[in-house]
């Protein structure tokens, strides 16, 4: 399958073995998010500290797309406040429209520059950022799918 | 028509005399031949549908039922053409029963707001099934909103089949419609809608039948059937989008109010009052889609001449093919196994998302449709967020159907 450059090794191993998954006991700040014309689901579950993610869970059914973004962004999340994650956000959302082919801040995350050339998959890669965003900002609930 | 060979039979149904009318199917994606298993969704258009409708606009394209001049003749004797071949295709009473919509969306909303509507109250209901598509559900949700009357829902079994006692029971006396469809676009279900009609009819219940699926595979003949609204889409039947009918007994066309009010469904009109037209004209209001009804004419004739009794033999003989062969796959779960089925086939596999599994498909050269299908009620009684679907057309071949069933197995190396 030499056409699939979004299944990478990176992105399925991400996905068979996701980074931080589960639930957080104690946690200070959640939401889920839903793709429901998908059939996506996340939820994330953080504890932040002075303003910083301290801690990060996710867990849910969501596809190989959702699923590895989800993971790496869990990997990179920890440590960072809520400016930086909105940083991050911009820039992957720059990476997977093809404004940038890489981006070397973006670390794992560059494995879903593939979908570049998958503009109905995009959503996928985007509710884990939208769900961490919508878990800091207080909001539970998250979605990156259009009304319909 | 099929060929009659010397000993008097027809000739073995071949689909591939047929794909040649089909330009689209001869293209590649991903640098693999096409495999185009989304037929359920829209089907292909054949040349002589392409050609209608480039003959309309470069031949005699002119606005229907208002100019004298020979154009306008020719648009509105070609576009109401169409209408006599819609009403053999569903074998109605009469040519005037035949609305034209934009597909079958807008025709189960002519229903919703011109019949139902005026006539719920509150404590009144109506009555779908769980199998319905989105267009069978919210148009009705909307009316009960506006009415304060209650939709009630007859259950399906495991295997996707509606259960008709469950549904007889639940046709009480406060029920003022009942709306069922013909063939799941989900499951492939062939629903019993004469046994269901029948139902209806002895109790006063009149029931809408949303046809979208079930045109393009089975022959229609709404007078067997025994209903009272009948709703299909020509962009399922090979035809162009924007197309459609409702078919409804006259004595209910003359009854309803018309929905939307403009040009071209009126008598006189001042500023004191206007009359309408009679049905169908009534509920056509505007400009219409004339080059897409052109195209539609000419699917319908297209189909006619294949047969639909044939269609629907060698579809149900790829369908027993294609499940035969996905029921060989280890982890795959099929949805909607009823007795009687179109050729229509969802399915997941253990631990590989429908999305996923579509996106790798598509890198195969096979288009199937991943999602929920307008079916969220459905999706939630089988307890899964989205499956897969391949169905299948009269085009579609068994080669076909191993391509596919080879590529499910590459997916489920690379993820499984």
């Amino acid at each position: 399958m030499d056409a699939t450059a979004l299944y990478t090794q990176c992105v399925l191993d991400h996905q068979r073995a996701p980074r931080n998954f589960g639930r957080l006991e104690g946690h200070t700040h959640a939401a889920d998010g839903a793709n429901p014309l998908c059939g996506d689901s996340l939820r994330m579950e953080l504890a932040c500290v002075d303003g910083r993610i301290a801690a990060l869970r996710f867990d849910g059914a969501a596809c190989a797309v959702a699923t590895a973004t989800a993971s790496m962004l869990g990997e990179m999340a920890v440590g960072r406040s809520i400016e930086q994650i909105g940083e991050l956000e911009a820039r992957f959302s720059a990476l997977v429209n093809g404004v940038v082919g890489r981006d070397d801040v973006l670390a794992d995350l560059n494995a879903m520059s593939a979908l570049a050339k998958h503009p109905s998959r995009r959503k996928c890669a985007l509710l884990a950022f939208a769900t961490l965003r919508a878990a800091l900002a207080g909001s539970r609930s998250a979605t990156t799918e259009g009304n319909s | 028509m099929n060929a009659i060979s010397s000993i008097g039979q027809p000739a073995a149904f071949d689909p591939r005399r047929y794909r040649a009318d089909f330009p689209l199917l001869a293209r590649q994606v991903h640098g693999k031949p096409l495999v185009y298993f989304d037929n359920a969704n829209t089907a292909q258009k054949p040349q002589a549908v392409i050609d209608a409708v480039s003959r309309y606009y470069s031949k005699y394209n002119a606005n229907v039922a208002r100019a004298v001049h020979t154009l306008g003749e020719e648009a509105t004797t070609a576009y109401e053409a169409v209408r006599d071949k819609l009403a053999r295709f569903v074998n109605a009473p009469s040519r005037d029963e035949i609305v034209f919509t934009g597909g079958t969306t807008q025709a189960i909303n002519t229903v919703a707001y011109s019949f139902a509507l005026p006539r719920l109250k509150p404590g009144d209901e109506i009555l779908v099934t769980t199998m319905e598509h989105h267009a069978n559900i919210v148009p009705w949700q909307l009316v009960c909103a506006r009415t304060g009357a209650k939709l009630k829902v007859a259950p399906i079994t495991a295997s996707g089949e509606l259960i008709v006692e469950r549904f007889v029971e639940l046709l009480t006396p406060q029920v003022k419609l009942a709306c069922v469809v013909h063939v799941s676009n989900v499951l492939g279900t062939i629903n019993p809608v004469r046994e269901l009609a029948r139902a209806c009819r002895g109790r006063g219940i009149p029931l809408l039948v949303d046809g979208s699926q079930a045109a393009p595979h089975l022959p229609i003949d709404v007078q067997a059937l025994g209903c009272d609204f009948y709703a299909l889409t020509g962009h399922k039947l090979y035809g162009p989008t924007g197309t459609g009918m409702l078919w409804a007994r006259r004595e209910w066309l003359e009854e309803m109010p018309p929905f939307f009010g403009g040009g071209e469904m009126i008598r006189t009109v001042s500023f004191d009052g206007t009359t309408f037209a009679d049905p169908p004209h009534k509920f056509e209001a505007g400009t219409p889609n004339i080059a897409g009804f052109i195209g539609l004419g000419a699917a319908l004739d297209y189909v006619e001449a294949i047969g639909r009794g044939a269609i629907s033999a060698y579809e149900h003989e790829l369908l027993d093919y294609a499940t035969a062969a996905l029921r060989g796959i280890p982890g795959l779960r099929l949805f909607g196994e009823a007795a009687d089925k179109a050729a229509v086939l969802s399915f997941l596999i253990d631990g590989i998302h429908a999305h996923d599994l579509a996106t790798l498909l598509d890198h195969e050269g096979v288009a199937v449709r991943s999602g929920h299908h307008c079916a969220h009620p459905l999706m939630q009684f089988f307890g899964v967020p989205a499956t897969a679907r391949a169905s299948l057309a009269f085009y579609n071949t068994r080669d076909e159907v191993d391509r596919f069933v080879d590529a499910i197995g590459r997916v489920r190396k690379l993820l499984g």
